[in-house]
């Protein structure tokens, strides 16, 4: 809330608090930890890198059947590859510095060792949300990434239309991912601060896999029927679904030209993140308000 | 003006009431009874800089939620307070550099890392200038023996050892207000001790307030000239320990160890018998007949060692803690309404 508030007493220390330096910390202790546990570390990276392998020859398996995920959707094979792959850049940034928190978050309102982060100089949320980064999940940005680079070679490399390179891209592309990340993390923060409510919040993880299920797969799918409530519930009262989408759909079709509704999406999706943003606050603070400190 | 300023500070939860048996838990997924706990109820203190007070009081008495409330880490139900003119449950960050909380339940330091490095953490989260970090720094390991240990992982250290890192945690930035809920919990004698040792040096060399609750008497009798006796969550005594014992204790332990092969058959007569461990024999008596059973015992028996003692301080506070529990004491009462 206040940062870097300045010291009116001489003998106080006087240095601004960085909250980049803390941060850097954070990330630095984290690492010497999983340096630690180094065998962990080489595991979770074969089993991610598997996973990843195993993922892609699935959907290469249905995309024999089929050329394209509905008609005129623009997502073909190597489009949705692309779309995975930012799935899994998003999903390993949110694992990588949020998930490990959150979870965190909710054990230590359930156990009252939430007390000593109160206690600090520093904002709450802040403390709470980046103290550890579970380095070894970044695995599968770089996984995600190859995939990526692969699929962008195999569409430009097409005899129709191929894939342009437009410089606004690398602007846009990080931007998206940014917001996806800070969307799912709002999300994840507020199920995390349930827990002062009721008092434990084990389906949490299921929650999340629920919720985030839908942000896995193009929105075109939800075009029809039942699927159109989900769409609007999923784009407007739990923005999920722009948080894959937007990103993956500006680096897998050309820039322009583009329908109608996507760039509308595209500012939607700011909107979005910051009220994503400004209500996990509002929800973390009343969530202190409620906390109990658990006794020791 | 004093340093910490409570008045009328209370704090309530209301809490689930959980019945026995499997049907009325599904009865309770339904219709839920809950129950007002109040954990502090109107509490009055003043403390001044420097003063070193005891928080005294059987477990649930309210002393960790009042320490809470004074670290803003819960919100009170009613009343005010004021340390260094700060409301606590603000949470200013500037009011948030100025005191210590050490909890002998809970460890703050990463449980993997060495303490060395949380230790770095807090100076950048205090924003504590490098050398006077490292002044500090020293200084503490120093004081309290634990310089070799800095590099070790926090798991790897001994219960005593991990409380010492957690006070050095604590002091780095210099805390004007230190307060500590049982911070020699589970340690053995010589542990104890030196963090006693440790806490009064300290204390007295830097003339900071600590406010401390303990379940050891002799971290209090060690301490604190100032011991403040809450009980129900509210304080019955405020006063020194010497004032403790003399207004709850009326009676004396006069120890005796007889000669070898002396019975003590009869010595009940002389006086309220506490134990009969040959040789051994403790008697208990009034205070102003401390001299009679005194004489009637070496007229009586072969004696070959005599000692007068007040009874041990738990028992005393123990008395002191049943005499204080209030006739309200079943104003515990369960109350169906909720309250949000």
């Amino acid at each position: 809330m206040t940062e870097g508030t300045t010291n009116p007493e001489a003998n106080r220390p006087t240095n601004r608090l960085s909250y980049l330096r803390v941060f850097a910390t954070f990330a630095r202790n984290s690492l010497v930890r999983d340096m630690m546990f180094r065998a962990n570390f080489v595991i979770e990276a074969v089993s991610s890198i598997a996973w990843s392998i195993m993922n892609v020859g699935f959907y290469w398996i249905i995309f024999e059947h089929t050329n394209s995920i509905g008609a005129q959707t623009g997502w073909g094979r190597s489009e949705f590859f692309i779309f995975m792959g930012t799935t899994w850049i998003i999903n390993s940034l949110v694992q990588a510095f949020f998930m490990p928190n959150s979870e965190e978050f909710s054990e230590l309102i359930r156990t009252g060792g939430l007390d000593f982060a109160l206690l600090k100089p520093i904002d709450t949320q802040f403390l709470i949300s980046l103290r550890k980064v579970n380095w070894s999940s970044l695995i599968n940005l770089v996984v995600g990434a190859v995939l990526i680079g692969l699929s962008i070679y195999d569409l430009s490399h097409r005899a129709e239309s191929p894939w342009r390179f437009e410089p606004f891209i690398l602007i846009l592309y990080p931007f998206y991912i940014c917001c996806g990340v800070a969307v799912l993390y709002s999300l994840m923060i507020c199920l995390a601060a349930t827990s002062v409510w009721l008092g434990r919040n084990q389906t949490l993880y299921d929650f999340w896999f629920y919720i985030t299920n839908f942000s896995r797969y193009p929105m075109e799918i939800y075009s029809r029927g039942w699927g159109l409530p989900l769409y609007f519930i999923f784009t407007f009262v739990i923005p999920v679904l722009v948080v894959v989408n937007v990103p993956a759909r500006l680096l897998a079709q050309p820039l322009t030209p583009r329908a109608d509704w996507e760039w509308p999406l595209a500012g939607f999706t700011i909107v979005a993140t910051i009220a994503s943003l400004l209500f996990s606050r509002w929800v973390f603070n009343r969530s202190l308000l409620a906390y109990r400190s658990a006794s020791s | 003006m004093a340093i910490i300023e409570i008045e009328n500070l209370s704090k309530s939860y209301r809490v689930y009431q959980k019945r026995e048996g499997l049907m009325a838990a599904i009865r309770g997924l339904v219709h839920r009874e809950y129950r007002q706990v109040d954990a502090v109820r109107g509490i009055d203190l003043k403390v001044e800089q420097g003063e070193f007070v005891a928080f005294l009081g059987p477990n649930g008495a309210g002393k960790t939620t009042t320490l809470k409330l004074l670290s803003g880490v819960i919100y009170p139900s009613g009343g005010s307070c004021k340390v260094m003119g700060f409301v606590p449950w603000e949470r200013s960050n500037e009011y948030r550099s100025r005191f210590a909380l050490v909890m002998g339940q809970k460890n703050q330091l990463w449980w993997d890392l060495p303490s060395q490095e949380s230790f770095r953490l807090h100076q950048q989260i205090y924003r504590i200038d490098a050398s006077q970090f490292q002044k500090t720094l020293d200084e503490l390991t120093e004081l309290l023996g634990v310089r070799k240990l800095l590099g070790r992982p926090v798991r790897e250290l001994s219960l005593g050892e991990r409380m010492k890192m957690e006070l050095i945690a604590a002091l780095l930035h210099s805390p004007e207000i230190l307060f500590l809920d049982e911070p020699t919990i589970g340690l053995d004698v010589v542990a104890q001790h030196n963090i006693q040792q440790f806490l009064r040096f300290y204390q007295e060399q830097r003339k900071i307030t600590i406010l401390l609750t303990s379940h050891y008497m002799k971290d209090i009798a060690a301490l604190c000239r100032r011991v403040v006796v809450i009980n129900d969550g509210a304080i019955k005594f405020d006063g020194s320990l010497s004032e403790v014992v003399d207004n709850f204790s009326s009676t004396r332990l006069v120890r005796l160890r007889l000669a070898d092969g002396e019975l003590a058959t009869g010595i009940e007569s002389i006086a309220e018998v506490e134990s009969i461990e040959l040789p051994k024999v403790t008697l208990r008596c009034q205070r102003l007949q401390v001299a009679r059973v005194l004489t009637e015992a070496l007229n009586r028996f072969q004696i070959e060692d005599v000692a007068v003692e007040d009874p041990p301080l738990e028992e005393v506070i123990s008395k002191l803690f049943h005499d204080t529990r209030g006739p309200e004491q079943s104003s515990e009462t369960a109350k169906a309404e909720v309250q949000s």
